[in-house]
């Protein structure tokens, strides 16, 4: 890759490339970040190490439940209604096939919305939002 | 021939001038440019360092005898705090945690301030500028020395003191600070200056010292407090020295004020994202509250901030692209803030709670928009779980962080509280990911200096924060409970809840506050 003076403002000597999180430093996994929308109660995204060749069923099955299992809504996901999105793409994802078959490459961003569950966007008996 | 006279005394002036621009000389065996070669290299164009109005005219000499009274009285005060039992003077033992957060993650930036200045004092061209840098980094060593010592004091007493150099280096929430001043550093002295001396310094100061400064008057801390008087009349020499070399800058050469514009976009964005960790200090950590994060963003922020930026304007300087989102946020980021906190409680080394009753209807009237509406019923519900049979909720999972500012994506999207912000670009066919525009933008004018960022979560999937037992590839059920090992924090003791901490409790049994009730506990 060429690197060109542009992509530092301004240096005095040598500036080396260094990417710190590059896919190789991971074990043989890749770094995927999720993020189930409106729901606030997990104050930001999170970010798991996962192996390229997961199955797509998998991830729901297994990984899921350990990131988002305490939220009050999440026994009620419907997951054939759930939207997918890699990053702001939508895309139908097939339970059988691995994270890599998907396109969800190193540092790779899913989106997922739950129709009828709408976290912080919905509100509460006594009026208010809930999380 | 005239015999010399030598005057006895030089008057004031003379002798600022002898101590200062007359130890400058222009260099001979080797060309002034290789002598001083760091400021040319960023663009900024100085075609008469003579122009530089100094803006303090204060001598070393003068520095240590002036520094040297303010010390003796500072020492004397610390003397008394300790002989008076003072840390248990304080309002609540809840308050302890705001200055643990100082002592992280304020104290080590006065360490890397005095660095930069060291480097600037060494660079510039000009001797005023100089001189006035060589000062400021004196100053900055002193004020990691007087905060470390009076902090020192509660260390003996309380947890989540004992290891900060070490979490500096390593704990995901000081990244933040720890990021912006290497950030900063790594430019040339006159985007250091313009980072640190001006955005930091001066638009931002007062946002960081006030509510530090005048959350320890409101709560009984008063070895903080004449810290905080020992080093103002610093600080007011350090904005001096700012908004001069603003001055001088867009004065010197009209090409340099769009690099200038630049830099002031991009460090009152890395400043007031920074800022986010002391919004959440003044809001949720001061038993006595001073004022909200939101009053003070009005009051220090959008007017002294936006008078100074009307005033700049006839250099053809605009206000910072972040402002206006920077004013939007002043609703939310403090509540968001700590929700973060308060869930990854387990993983920093300082304690958080649910607030009171009574703080969270304080919080429901200081933001009347927001608070009830977005970030009190998942307070509520955590408090509720924390109390029956599941136990309080820990985050077990790691955050996603921006790649710029390092702080979790926890932000949301301008005008829609419920909606995460995501920005996102591509570098040498790699995703980067940020909190939001500034950030991105901050990332794409520079790519090959932010893809170097050292991002704790990035850095423990890489194995990099494990103690040595550990094998990074499989790191066990509970890869977190190994990091914290690594940090050096004892879990439970230095973090978690604060109603079940040792600080609690040694606070309510010191001072005499125990109640028969607590006893049973």
């Amino acid at each position: 890759m060429v690197v060109t003076d542009k992509d530092v403002m301004a240096h005095i000597g040598e500036y080396p490339l260094l990417q710190q999180d590059d896919e190789s430093l991971f074990h043989g996994k890749r770094l995927i970040f999720l993020s189930w929308e409106n729901h606030l109660m997990f104050a930001a995204p999170l970010c798991v190490p996962l192996p390229p060749t997961l199955p797509f069923g998998a991830l729901i099955r297994d990984v899921l439940p350990e990131l988002y299992g305490e939220h009050p809504e999440f026994e009620d996901i419907d997951w054939k209604r759930t939207l997918w999105f890699n990053s702001s793409k939508r895309f139908i994802p097939d339970v059988g096939k691995s994270l890599e078959h998907h396109g969800l490459s190193h540092k790779s961003l899913i989106r997922f919305r739950t129709p009828a569950l709408e976290g912080m966007r919905k509100k509460t008996s006594d009026g208010r939002q809930a999380f | 021939m005239d015999t010399r006279v030598t005057k006895k005394k030089l008057g004031l002036k003379e002798r600022y001038a002898a101590m200062t621009r007359g130890l400058h000389w222009e260099t001979t065996y080797q060309p002034m440019d290789k002598v001083f070669p760091y400021d040319s290299y960023e663009g900024i164009k100085i075609h008469d360092w003579d122009k530089w109005e100094d803006p303090f005219r204060l001598t070393m000499d003068a520095y240590w005898k002036y520094q040297a009274e303010k010390e003796k009285k500072l020492y004397a005060v610390i003397e008394t705090f300790a002989q008076n039992h003072g840390e248990l003077g304080v309002t609540d033992a809840r308050y302890i945690n705001a200055l643990k957060l100082f002592i992280q993650g304020v104290t080590p930036l006065e360490y890397y301030a005095h660095r930069g200045f060291a480097h600037a004092g060494r660079q510039f061209t000009g001797a005023g500028a100089r001189v006035a840098a060589q000062m400021q980094a004196v100053d900055e060593l002193r004020h990691f020395q007087t905060e470390t010592h009076a902090i020192s004091h509660y260390n003996k007493h309380y947890n989540g003191m004992h290891n900060a150099n070490h979490w500096f280096d390593n704990l995901w929430y000081l990244s933040v600070p720890k990021s912006f001043f290497e950030d900063a550093y790594s430019g040339g002295p006159f985007e250091f200056l313009t980072a640190v001396s001006f955005s930091f310094e001066y638009v931002l100061t007062n946002l960081l010292f006030v509510p530090f400064m005048s959350g320890a008057a409101h709560n009984g801390d008063l070895s903080t407090v004449t810290f905080g008087f020992s080093a103002q009349s610093d600080e007011s020499r350090h904005m001096t020295l700012g908004i001069e070399c603003i001055k001088f800058m867009l004065e010197q050469d009209p090409a340099n004020v769009p690099i200038v514009q630049r830099w002031m976009d991009k460090w009152f964005w890395r400043g007031y994202r920074l800022l986010t960790l002391v919004a959440m200090m003044q809001d949720y950590m001061l038993p006595k509250r001073v004022m909200s994060w939101k009053e003070a963003w009005e009051m220090y922020a959008e007017s002294n901030g936006g008078a100074l930026f009307d005033d700049l304007a006839r250099y053809g300087i605009r206000k910072p692209k972040g402002w206006e989102q920077a004013c939007e946020g002043k609703d939310h980021i403090s509540h968001q803030a700590w929700a973060t906190f308060y869930q990854y409680g387990h993983a920093a080394a300082f304690h958080t709670w649910i607030p009171s009753e009574d703080e969270l209807d304080w919080l429901a009237t200081k933001y009347p928009n927001t608070f009830n509406q977005y970030y009190r019923p998942r307070l509520e519900h955590w408090l509720a779980q924390s109390k029956g049979d599941e136990g309080r909720w820990y985050n077990q999972i790691l955050p996603m962080l921006c790649q710029t500012c390092q702080v979790p994506m926890l932000f949301t999207e301008p005008g829609d509280p419920t909606q995460i912000a995501f920005r996102e670009t591509n570098y040498l066919g790699q995703k980067y990911h940020f909190c939001s525009d500034h950030c991105c933008e901050i990332f794409e004018h520079e790519p090959k200096k932010y893809v170097q960022a050292w991002l704790p979560v990035q850095q423990i999937y890489q194995g990099n924060c494990y103690p040595e037992d550990i094998n990074p590839a499989s790191p066990g059920d509970s890869p977190v409970r190994e990091v914290i090992r690594y940090y050096g924090i004892e879990g439970g003791e230095d973090n978690g809840d604060f109603a079940n901490s040792e600080d609690r409790q040694h606070f309510k049994a010191w001072s005499g506050r125990m109640k028969p009730s607590d006893l049973g506990e």
